[in-house]
């Protein structure tokens, strides 16, 4: 980083400029963010990059030494020689700084680091219970950060945070009565929590979240079933049944972020339990995790499962990975029971195929995971209910990252999001250093304060 | 102790004891003369003979043979060129512990494209997947471990003392969930203590991270090393002078034994069950050679050793009488 951009302060008034032409930090942040994003898509010769943006040599290489300097791009590998020498690539420096990703759920939570080209590093998954509250867990989150920045530049390194939230999580307090699923007792704590501006707060650093199965579906697409498609339908089939929506490359997360609540399509079946919502035969309340639980608990109590029983003699409790196990084990009533529900969620799931006509189809969560039954009858079904076209070259296939996909589609976003806005920063050095989150930061810390919040500290001992 | 940890994806575990070919499929592996070859990151250790002993014998069991075995010496840049050898070599599938993860992910996914059947030891590189570049992760419940770990070593620590953590590198999937879970027990049951941390890049180089903990740390109590063999070397660096300090690790090897006995500085270990986990291993690998699809992540208990009830431990880790 230059004098003129280490001596600019956030919130200083500006400078008077002075004469001669303006300085390219002063004047040529939208060039150098259209540069550092073309190189982020891949690596770039210089003539490449003096084609697809449409500047000069001299613009191009001014740019170029000013991100050089900045610490944004690199030389790599030796390109294809034109009749002269090999041209030297330049790419995106994708460990300038790192992302922070995170994956919490009802039942577990789970962490990661990844480069500025969105690539995985480490990831780690725990067992947690979101039932203790959205502070705990955001404690809980910051100790493993930590841990995770420790030898990796600390703080100073992350550029920028993404986290996975169950959508009840995501409701707005105000609004979520008037919306079935946020009714769940569990999640009720998280609806006046805002997670990500917590996490800025704690960070330094921009942070954003999104529905668990919004950022499965963001993974899917980077770097699992959804590679090389524009249409994708990814349903994750966990406490409740959820749906993401890649159309034309591009999510659709919906008006209030939470296009897919699948779960609440009535399914015909009679079902004794109410489900969330307060009506009978809800998909949540007959095809999910929570639900396939339910059935596994009275079957392991009555006897109708030998397989479930032992577990439960042996463990005191019996999940849905139990059934999973069960039925891969060869037991009948495990088997039955998985074959309902991918039949079931088959059924839901054919007029969406009807309407959105996707090229994939991948089944996600722990549920997609126990074997071949609950494909087999969710593929079965959809080709019996969804109209012949639509179906002719459908894929139905399993995620393909299984329990990291929310990770690796945290990952996607945190980079995505750092880059859109790089036309603010990147005269700065870093979106750490962008003014309007500098302003954001400071705004959210009075309103802290004004609530008499003491501020979060890094843990200086061991959580 | 139930198992606590989650897999390298999250994955619930499946008790490696629980795992068993039905009648029909040790018919269909028995049938099927399958072979494998074992990609280790060494050989020399009690831990992979242990483990090598239990995926043989199950192998061996189903009719399945063993090609070869591959010591990788902790050496990425082998283990990479002996994947990929294998990836074209006459082979059913391979058994291999990934020594780290980002740079030895594409030497692992280059054998299941080639249409072999892979199964992993103790950690999956970020980026791999389960059920399509490789079959199951055969494993201790490292996060047990770590808790375990942490239980015994907790009383050397007085109030507000130091315990020092020797771990291997970063990115290294089982030695990340040790220290996870033994700084999580600790903050939970010790929020009194700090911990402090030195890594080594290689097994000889344990007695002087050793050294350099205790340089940078005078008021050090009590230390924690990854697993057995660089706490050997640990012990060998307090024989040649550096300062003696209670010790707990992980994996019972016979060495590890007789510290115990000995009553010298280890005071503890927790152990895993290597015969177990290589024998889940091999049946996960007869399973996926029949074209089943054995659960992603197995999962064995981890064992609490002391000098108490070190001959006890040794015979159901080893499968074997305790040594005299």
């Amino acid at each position: 980083m230059d004098e003129e951009t280490r001596r600019r302060r956030p919130g200083a008034a500006p400078r008077r400029r002075r004469v001669g032409r303006p300085k390219t930090l002063e004047s040529g942040g939208p060039s150098l963010a259209a540069i550092l994003s073309l190189v982020r898509a891949g690596p770039l010769t210089r003539l490449d990059i003096e084609r697809k943006s449409e500047l000069g040599r001299a613009a191009v290489a001014n740019r170029l030494s000013v991100l050089e300097r900045l610490g944004l791009v690199e030389e790599s590998e030796l390109g294809r020689p034109q009749g002269g020498r090999a041209p030297h690539h330049v790419r995106l420096r994708a460990n300038a700084g790192v992302v922070l990703v995170a994956h919490v759920d009802r039942m577990s939570l789970a962490v990661g680091i990844a480069d500025l080209a969105g690539n995985l590093i480490v990831e780690h998954h725990e067992a947690a219970d979101l039932a203790l509250g959205p502070e705990p867990t955001l404690d809980r989150l910051t100790t493993l950060f930590y841990w995770l920045l420790d030898e990796r530049g600390g703080k100073e390194a992350a550029w920028s945070i993404a986290v996975a939230l169950p959508e009840a999580a995501l409701v707005d307090a105000n609004d979520g009565d008037t919306f079935g699923i946020a009714t769940l007792n569990v999640l009720r704590a998280w609806r006046a929590f805002d997670f990500a501006a917590e996490l800025s707060l704690r960070f330094g650093a921009p942070a954003f979240a999104r529905s668990n199965t919004q950022m499965a579906t963001l993974g899917e697409m980077k770097a699992g079933a959804g590679l090389g498609v524009e249409d994708l339908v990814c349903v994750r089939i966990d406490r409740s049944v959820s749906a993401g929506v890649v159309s034309g490359r591009r999510l659709h997360p919906g008006a209030h972020g939470l296009a897919g609540l699948v779960g609440h399509a009535p399914t015909g079946e009679a079902g004794d339990v109410p489900c969330h919502c307060g009506a009978k035969g809800c998909l949540d309340a007959v095809a999910s995790a929570e639900a396939v639980e339910r059935a596994a608990l009275l079957a392991a109590a009555d006897g109708r499962s030998r397989y479930l029983a032992d577990v439960m003699a042996r463990y005191g409790d019996v999940t849905a990975n139990d059934v999973g196990h069960g039925a891969q084990l060869g037991d009948a009533f495990c088997a039955e029971l998985l074959s309902r529900s991918g039949r079931l969620i088959g059924e839901s799931m054919a007029p969406i195929v009807n309407l959105l006509n996707p090229a994939v189809v991948a089944l996600a969560g722990a549920l997609a995971h126990s074997g071949e039954i609950l494909l087999a009858a969710f593929r079965e079904a959809i080709y019996r209910r969804s109209h012949p076209l639509a179906t002719r070259d459908l894929r139905i296939v399993r995620s393909q990252l299984a329990g990291s996909a929310e990770l690796v589609g945290a990952a996607s976003h945190a980079a995505d999001q750092v880059f859109a806005s790089a036309r603010g920063w990147v005269p700065l050095g870093s979106p750490r250093r962008e003014p309007s989150f500098l302003a954001f930061l400071a705004e959210a810390k009075t309103r802290q304060r004004r609530s008499s919040a003491a501020e979060p500290l890094p843990p200086t001992k061991p959580l | 102790m139930p198992t606590i940890g989650l897999g390298p994806h999250g994955e619930r575990p499946f008790s490696a004891d629980l795992l068993i070919l039905t009648d029909a499929e040790a018919e269909l592996a028995r049938a099927g003369r399958f072979s494998a070859a074992i990609v280790l990151h060494t050989t020399t250790s009690d831990w992979s003979r242990q483990e090598l002993a239990g995926i043989i014998a199950t192998l061996g069991q189903y009719g399945a043979t063993v090609s070869e075995i591959v010591d990788c010496g902790f050496d990425k840049d082998k283990q990479n060129r002996e994947l990929l050898r294998l990836a074209a070599a006459a082979t059913d599938a391979v058994i291999s512990l990934p020594i780290g993860s980002s740079g030895v992910l594409e030497a692992h996914r280059a054998v299941g494209r080639a249409g072999k059947k892979l199964v992993l030891l103790d950690n999956a590189p970020s980026g791999l997947r389960p059920g399509l570049d490789y079959l199951a992760v055969s494993s201790a419940d490292n996060f047990g471990l770590g808790a375990i770990a942490a239980e015994l070593i907790s009383p050397y620590a007085p109030y507000e003392g130091v315990v020092g953590i020797l771990n291997y590198e970063a990115e290294f999937f089982v030695t990340n969930e040790r220290e996870i879970a033994l700084r999580k027990w600790m903050g939970a049951e010790r929020p009194d203590l700090t911990l402090v941390r030195e890594r080594f890049g290689r097994v000889e180089d344990a007695g002087a991270a050793y050294r350099r903990l205790l340089a940078g740390n005078d008021d050090l109590d009590c230390c924690f090393i990854a697993w057995d063999m660089p706490a050997l070397r640990v012990l060998a660096a307090i024989r040649e002078g550096a300062r003696s300090l209670p010790l707990v690790t992980v994996d019972l090897g016979n060495d590890v034994v007789g510290e115990l006995r000995n009553e010298g500085p280890l005071k503890g270990v927790a152990a895993q069950r290597p015969y177990d986990q290589g024998a889940a291993a091999a049946k996960a690998l007869l399973l996926g050679v029949i074209g089943r699809t054995p659960p992603a992540w197995l999962s064995a208990t981890g064992l609490k050793v002391t000098r108490d009830n070190f001959r006890e431990a040794y015979e159901a880790v080893w499968h074997a009488p305790a040594p005299p």
